[in-house]
């Protein structure tokens, strides 16, 4: 391979080389983003306080996945991989965690005869959500990053993910041209199944849990399986 | 004020917050209250992609296209959005402040770094990459967010056949990645 | 003789500079130490943590803001 050559000096005269270089302090430089990202806050919230509301909780996504490096590519490629499911398994906490606070939430309204919100997000299921979940799968893969992992590295300062950003774009348009088309074939007559109305409230959050453990429990198994033993 | 910047540095709180990468566990609670926040003052759960597909539409708007007689923008409520624009989206707030989020966060690390492309790999990966989320996304109802997390987390079967088929794309993309775009 | 193996993983994104890592460790002999130089926050955790998994000797230096060596010895 091109890009490896041997070091001939020893270890510690190479760390010795490196430590010359003189870091700058980026700190100062967060402190005038932190400035803009609060006056852009105080622009939004004149304007309208849902668009301040929005852009406070895009901040927080974005801080949260830069500082713990989550990434939802990870989960799903690294068992593969790497047979590392550290991320895996980080995933299945957060679903166990929300899928316990929204199935509260909406509980909350069904027991007050109000409607549920965000039922909209129970989608059909359909070949569609097959071919398009895979599709999703092949090009988070490729392109290093989903769509919150895209964001994440544009803000981390990645060229090539402004190039995979303008392209999910173009992507999105072309599907969203597509989209009569899938729904006509596929998706009128799909089912949109929300486990509560087949199990009951406590019975559809019971058995979401469940499917969380067991996969939990495999990504575990599988993980120490491929680490020999070693890990600790 | 420089050395003042250094001692920060050096401060455990300073390392603890904003410096050493926290555990992933931390992240997905961190993630999972913001998550339930999100759905209780927005009244539904956190998307991505479904955003852009507006910008798509902007985009082509603004090249002399016209999406008004397309089936997806055909709801009033996407109309609404289309009419608002790109600022007036809270949507696009939302997108923008996980940029704006993480750059702030690796600064405060004094982590950030621009990254070049670097070779004419990369651009066919995240070109092809790009396509294959985007389009997949609209047709599957949404991405890793919309579609999976914010569905697995409303009791949706449709999360979990997302996960499933999801994951088999996702070997197939690392097949595809060690064999073409390495 | 061990040897020092500098891997250049700059500018790469996940889960490009993990693979190479792997493939490079796989070409070393043991005691041989590997350095990889990453500037790609996420690889600057993924990779330690999976080569301390395999039962490597690791450490991770930071050379720059966003610059990290991470040097792994082979241990097995």
């Amino acid at each position: 391979m091109a890009e490896e050559k041997v070091r001939t000096s020893s270890r510690a005269s190479s760390r010795g080389g490196t430590e010359k270089r003189k870091k700058k302090n980026q700190i100062p430089i967060a402190m005038i983003i932190f400035a803009v990202i609060a006056g852009i806050g105080v622009w939004l919230g004149f304007k309208e306080e849902t668009l301040l509301l929005y852009w406070l909780l895009g901040l927080a996504f974005g801080f949260t996945l830069q500082r713990s490096r989550f990434c939802f590519t990870a989960s799903m490629r690294d068992p593969y991989l790497t047979k590392s499911t550290s991320i895996t398994r980080a995933v299945l906490i957060a679903f166990a965690i929300t899928s316990i606070a929204f199935t509260a939430i909406k509980y909350g309204y069904f027991i007050n005869g109000l409607a549920i919100p965000g039922q909209s997000y129970i989608a059909p299921i359909s070949i569609a959500t097959a071919i398009g979940a895979c599709m999703f799968g092949i090009g988070m893969v490729i392109a290093g990053g989903c769509a919150s992992g895209t964001l994440m590295r544009i803000g981390e300062g990645f060229w090539m993910q402004v190039i995979s950003l303008f392209f999910f774009i173009v992507g999105s348009l072309w599907g969203a041209h597509d989209f009569g088309w899938w729904k006509r074939t596929f998706m009128l007559k799909a089912p949109k199944i929300f486990l509560p109305d087949y199990l009951g409230w406590l019975g559809g959050l019971v058995v979401n849990l469940l499917i969380i453990a067991v996969i939990y429990v495999i990504a575990h198994k599988w993980e120490k399986k491929h680490s020999d033993g070693l890990s600790h | 004020m420089k050395t003042f910047f250094d001692k920060i540095k050096q401060n455990d709180f300073y390392k603890l917050w904003f410096k050493d990468a926290l555990p992933y566990v931390t992240g997905a609670v961190l993630l999972s209250v913001f998550q339930i926040v999100t759905f209780t003052t927005t009244g539904n759960p956190w998307g991505v992609s479904g955003v852009f597909a507006n910008w798509g539409a902007w985009l082509f708007e603004l090249v002399g296209g016209s999406v008004d007689k397309w089936f997806y923008f055909s709801s009033p409520g996407a109309q609404a959005t289309l009419n608002a624009g790109f600022l007036n989206d809270p949507g696009t707030w939302r997108n923008l402040g996980i940029v704006a989020g993480a750059l702030f966060a690796a600064m405060m690390a004094s982590g950030f770094k621009i990254k070049k492309i670097k070779s004419i790999r990369q651009v066919i990966a995240a070109a092809l990459g790009g396509i294959l989320m985007g389009y997949g996304a609209r047709i599957a109802f949404g991405c890793n967010i919309g579609a999976l997390f914010s569905g697995i987390a409303s009791l949706s079967l449709s999360g979990w056949v997302f996960a499933a088929f999801m994951f088999v794309g996702a070997i197939i993309g690392s097949k595809l990645l060690v064999k073409y775009f390495m | 003789m061990a040897k020092e193996v500098e891997l250049d993983c700059m500018g790469e994104a996940c889960p490009i500079p993990l693979i190479k890592t792997e493939k490079a460790l796989e070409e070393l002999e043991v005691g041989d130490t590997l350095i990889v130089l990453v500037d790609h926050s996420c690889a600057m955790k993924n990779v330690p943590e999976w080569a301390r998994k395999q039962g490597h000797e690791v450490e991770l230096e930071e050379v720059d803001d966003g610059e990290w060596e991470v040097y792994i010895e082979k241990m097995k």
